[in-house]
């Protein structure tokens, strides 16, 4: 019995060890001393966007000397916790990360302000009172809503028309994107050349099914509808679904945001009008670059916007990642 | 001696698993650590003394307690040993670039940078010999460093306990309800529900951050109490109704996770005081947090009853043949409604500890915990089937889980790969448990 349980504990340990060594061995071929090691919680690595903001983190970061270790948060706000804790005994030389709830996370970004540890956030900001944080690098989904908004003055031309927002009204990034995109659809109006007209805010979740059911809801309400704006990939690709379904597909265009793969390849296809897309590559370079900045004693402003940037048709027939 | 050990290793197989896992991540974590506070200092002004002369020194260090430990014992015994420090930095990186800017400016030299082992990585001392060039070129002295698994540090120790507190807990219950033969997915909704509450009650009827200690007992007695209404309520169902658990749990797990959705209005619940928080991040005895203290009262309290009452012998008779232990006289629907109200007590109380730890309350809270606190007692040894099972068992089991994930956290395995070595040790923990059977009957 005892021997059973001792192969199947050393089949465990070597396993363990196996994943143990393959992140280590990378950077810089592990021979002298790094510059130690960057401890990065993301909201959730199940979103691609995450998922790429981390491994360039990882990958400017090796560049430079850097381990890397980038974990999910999975937006619990108590695993987060735990893993800075982790980040806080393993003495990393700095923690990045993207509160899963900024309110919950005080406690233990003030944890990582006393062990001395320099933490920066990425994509979602910590604004609460009391805690210290290096930078906050995200989008300026502000100027994106701008954007969107223009992209859309632009598809429905001189007629204009009635349009729809979809929202995700619990998210400040979502809010931001929204109020952007209303600004500029009012000074369109108020220049007075073929009015567009926000008819309805309709509640996206920002996924696919319900963002589906939103577009359903908002093309029964409003049958003259002529355009959709979308506040990201998900929400928009399940507004096209229902449109398609309704057979409204070509009356009414849709503004997406984020330019995800599938938000991409939608474009290209026509399904989707254009997005402002978040370049989460930047922001994972940006990090590493603000983490040495700050190592070398520069001093950094609190924020860091990385803008937007209109993708068209046009734009999506030129890009070597789509096929 | 012997048939006891016996007995003990077959009984608690995992505690030889669990203490295989620590020698493991001890030897995997084995790094260079190094010598803080006034040791770290004295090391660093022997080594400065060794130099001779009147060397000039630039102390650099963070704004850590340590680390100020550090500067105010170099400042008071470097001028003894003949060197003159000539500017200290510490807090940022920016303080050891502004004093280096000056002291280029004033076109002074500077032969010794002394600093902690995490000061000496700032960039801002790499290349000085090319930004300042007027300085010279100042050697670096840090405190020898000396090896020590980052695994085995107290604080290490210490925050794993804290990290597993509130599932244990939990598991508690669960081991009960799992013992009677029955299931209960209701418990990480009940922990939001009850996080939500405690919050609610104290921003509305205690005062919100200027609530009394009074108020705040109060308030998250009432939400334990609610939680376990709710757990009653399911063992109702199952008694009453002969609904299998497996549904009374999973419908209330919706409903619990709706309500604490509904009653925090989708956001984050934070008019706490910050007295709130000596539950969950506060550590009375010896440095070891009061939520790992209740953790273990809690933990003798069961075993207690789980082997040495007759309620706890009934739950056993329960899940091992229902129908038997109902003709033998055992109230066998009483004996369920306790499993389940504990259940949902301890999830009620494991809801106050997390918002106490966060210092806030939120609907989404205790995502997938019934998943770890069931996977705790398993991998303890207690058999789904029922009547069969074990308090420190489940206790070992939750310290399991607890030490894997803090282990591959140490050892920079990241979180996809967390995933799969999780599930394969929860499978293979069974498998063991399995082939022990066997080999008994």
């Amino acid at each position: 019995m005892k021997r059973k349980s001792f192969l199947l504990l050393a089949g465990t340990a070597v396993w363990l060890t196996a994943c143990n060594k393959s992140p280590e061995a990378a950077p810089g071929g592990g021979a002298g001393k790094g510059r130690g090691t960057i401890g990065v919680s993301l909201l959730a690595l199940d979103n691609p966007f995450f998922k790429v903001i981390g491994d360039n983190i990882t990958a400017e970061g090796a560049k430079f000397g850097y381990e890397t270790l980038v974990v999910s948060g999975d937006k619990d706000p108590a695993k987060q916790g735990n893993q800075i804790k982790d980040f806080i005994v393993k003495k990393v030389s700095a923690i990045v990360l993207s509160p899963c709830d900024s309110k919950a996370s005080v406690a233990v970004i003030r944890e990582a302000n006393a062990a001395g540890i320099p933490v920066f956030t990425v994509d979602i900001p910590c604004n609460e009172p009391g805690v210290k944080i290096v930078t906050q690098i995200a989008t300026d989904n502000y100027g994106g809503g701008k954007e969107a908004a223009k992209a859309m003055i632009e598809a429905l031309g001189e007629a204009g028309g009635k349009i729809a927002v979809l929202h995700l009204k619990q998210a400040e990034s979502c809010i931001l994107r929204v109020k952007g995109f209303t600004e500029i659809i009012n000074e369109h109006n108020a220049a007075g050349k073929g009015k567009v007209d926000i008819v309805t805010e309709l509640e996206s979740g920002g996924a696919k099914d319900m963002g589906y059911k939103a577009a359903e809801d908002a093309v029964q309400a409003h049958p003259d509808l002529r355009g959709i704006f979308a506040i990201n990939d998900p929400a928009a690709l399940g507004a096209r679904a229902a449109l398609e379904k309704a057979g409204k597909a070509d009356q009414i265009v849709i503004v997406g945001f984020d330019g995800q793969p599938e938000g991409k390849q939608a474009i290209k296809d026509g399904r989707i009008y254009a997005d402002p897309i978040q370049f989460p590559e930047k922001m994972g370079i940006q990090i590493v670059d603000s983490i040495i900045r700050h190592s070398k004693g520069e001093s950094l402003p609190p924020q860091m916007l990385i803008p937007t940037s209109l993708y068209r048709k046009a734009d999506a027939l030129k890009d070597p990642d789509l096929k | 001696m012997k048939p006891f050990l016996k007995k003990t290793l077959s009984e608690y197989g995992m505690s030889l698993v669990l203490l295989l896992l620590c020698a493991y991540f001890s030897v995997v974590t084995w790094s260079d650590q190094s010598p803080a506070g006034a040791d770290g200092a004295q090391q660093v002004t022997e080594a400065i003394a060794r130099l001779g002369g009147t060397p000039r020194v630039l102390i650099a260090a963070t704004s850590q307690p340590d680390d100020a430990a550090f500067t105010a014992r170099l400042l008071t015994d470097l001028p003894v040993n003949g060197a003159v420090v000539v500017a200290t930095a510490s807090g940022e990186p920016q303080a050891a670039r502004e004093a280096l800017q000056k002291l280029a400016a004033s076109g002074g030299k500077l032969d010794v940078i002394a600093c902690t082992q995490a000061a000496g990585g700032w960039l801002v001392f790499s290349d000085i010999k090319t930004d300042y060039p007027g300085l010279g070129s100042p050697q670096i002295i840090t405190p020898r460093s000396y090896r020590w698994p980052n695994f085995l540090k107290t604080a290490n120790l210490l925050n794993i306990a804290n990290q597993i507190a509130i599932i244990a807990i939990i598991a508690i219950g669960m081991t009960m309800v799992i013992i009677t033969g029955g299931i209960d997915l209701s418990v990480g909704s009940l922990l939001a529900l009850s996080a939500v509450l405690v919050a609610r009650f104290i921003r509305d009827y205690a005062g919100g951050a200027a609530a009394s200690t009074g108020g705040l007992v109060l308030a998250s007695l009432a939400a334990v109490v609610i939680c376990g209404g709710a757990g009653a309520f399911s063992g109702l169902m199952i008694t009453r109704f002969r609904i299998p658990p497996f549904i009374v749990t999973l419908a209330m797990m919706l409903v619990g996770s709706g309500l604490a959705y509904t009653l925090a209005a989708g956001q984050t619940i934070y008019q706490i005081p910050e007295s709130f928080i000596w539950l969950g991040r506060g550590a009375d005895l010896f440095s070891v947090p009061n939520a790992v203290v209740l953790m273990f009262i809690l933990y003798a309290l069961a075993h207690v009853l789980m082997s040495r009452m007759k309620l706890g012998r009934y739950l056993y008779a329960v899940g091992g043949n229902s129908e038997a232990a109902r003709l033998s006289g055992v109230p066998v629907r009483r004996v369920l409604l306790f499993a389940y109200t504990a259940s949902a007590l301890l999830a009620g109380l494991g809801g106050v500890i997390m918002a106490s730890q966060l210092k806030s309350g939120s609907g989404n809270y205790g995502n997938m915990y019934e998943l770890y606190v069931i996977a705790a007692v398993v991998v303890g040894g207690t058999s789904l089937s029922g009547g069969e099972g074990k308090m420190p068992g489940t206790l070992i089991g939750a310290f399991t889980i607890a030490v894997i994930q803090n282990g591959m956290n140490l050892t920079n395995v990241e979180s996809y790969t967390q995933k799969v070595v999780l599930g394969l040790v929860i499978l293979g923990a069974v498998l063991l448990d399995r082939l022990r059977h066997q080999a008994r009957l």
